[in-house]
């Protein structure tokens, strides 16, 4: 079952990858170079660009900063491939918890199945943490990163825990407190959105963040449609006795 | 016959287990290195995925 599994995941992950980096690409990753340009403009601008300058120094995530000091991809085709590399990372990673938590609820894998907890992984990683931290471009001020890292994990968690507790245990008092669960992280609040102005036109930020959200549903729906798929194929001529 | 199922079903569920702690220990080590992970060479490397799948960056 591990061997199906494993197999499943990557199959899944692989073709995810495939089609979110195409979007990436095509949809985001233009919106981040030019984002780059403004940020990169901003710390050689003299007055106004040393606020920006102490700010993203203070942060140490400049990418000037980074230029200096650590490997980076060459612009242009590096760059694309290393991101296309990320994102099967991601894919093949989402993919195995995907079939790691049907499992453990005891569900068969089948078509229905995979996409509905892929739908509430979107739910939980994609959507929930971008209620309170939304998808940003290089160069929009922001809260420290590990304050926004820490809230992000734990809104995920929180999120699928209580998903968990509504739709598979589905009794008054799990519904409950699943739902508590689900708000509460935002009722805590999450780390301060920066509102302060910047060179940024904000419909490049809009257009993101709207397009990121986009992406993401669909990486998690080729997931676990991909998912059932594989694990079906992979199952195939498997006596019935051993399979699940 | 009834213990033969048993032993069957017994060997399924720890079967099911194993699979499931791999997994989940593998998927949240893939994550963590492409959403998370501090390194600085790793962050460049999968700078557009993180900013495209709003794992926080910068």
């Amino acid at each position: 079952m591990i061997i199906r599994l494993l197999s499943a995941a990557l199959v899944a992950g692989f073709l995810a990858a495939v089609v979110a980096t195409g979007l990436q690409l095509t949809l985001t990753s233009p919106l981040i170079l030019a984002a780059e340009r403004y940020e990169t403009q901003a710390s050689h601008e003299a007055p106004t660009s040393l606020v920006v300058r102490v700010h993203a120094h203070g942060d140490g995530h400049s990418a000037t900063v980074q230029a200096d000091t650590a490997w980076e991809p060459a612009p242009g085709f590096q760059r694309m491939a290393f991101t296309g590399l990320a994102t099967l990372v991601g894919g093949v990673g989402y993919a195995l918890l995907l079939g790691a938590v049907l499992l453990a609820c005891g569900r068969e894998p089948t078509v229905e199945t995979s996409l509905g907890f892929a739908v509430a992984g979107f739910l939980a990683v994609s959507l929930a943490p971008a209620l309170g931290l939304p998808p940003e471009l290089p160069g929009m001020p922001a809260a420290p990163l590990e304050t926004r890292q820490m809230w992000w994990v734990m809104t995920a968690l929180a999120t699928a825990v209580g998903l968990y507790l509504i739709a598979i245990r589905r009794v008054p008092i799990t519904i409950l407190g699943g739902l508590v669960l689900i708000v509460a992280p935002h009722l805590a609040g999450a780390p301060d959105t920066d509102h302060t102005a910047s060179a940024l036109p904000a419909g490049y930020a809009a257009q993101f963040a709207a397009r990121s959200l986009g992406i993401a549903f669909v990486f998690w729906a080729v997931i676990g449609l991909a998912f059932a798929y594989a694990w079906s194929t992979f199952g195939r001529g498997r006596p019935e006795v051993a399979r699940g | 016959m009834s213990t033969s199922t048993l032993t069957l079903a017994g060997t399924r569920t720890t079967e099911r287990l194993g699979a499931v702690l791999v997994a989940a220990f593998l998927g949240l080590g893939l994550v963590f290195m492409a959403g998370f992970a501090p390194s600085m060479t790793l962050h460049n490397a999968a700078h557009d995925f993180r900013h495209a799948q709003n794992f926080p960056c910068h």
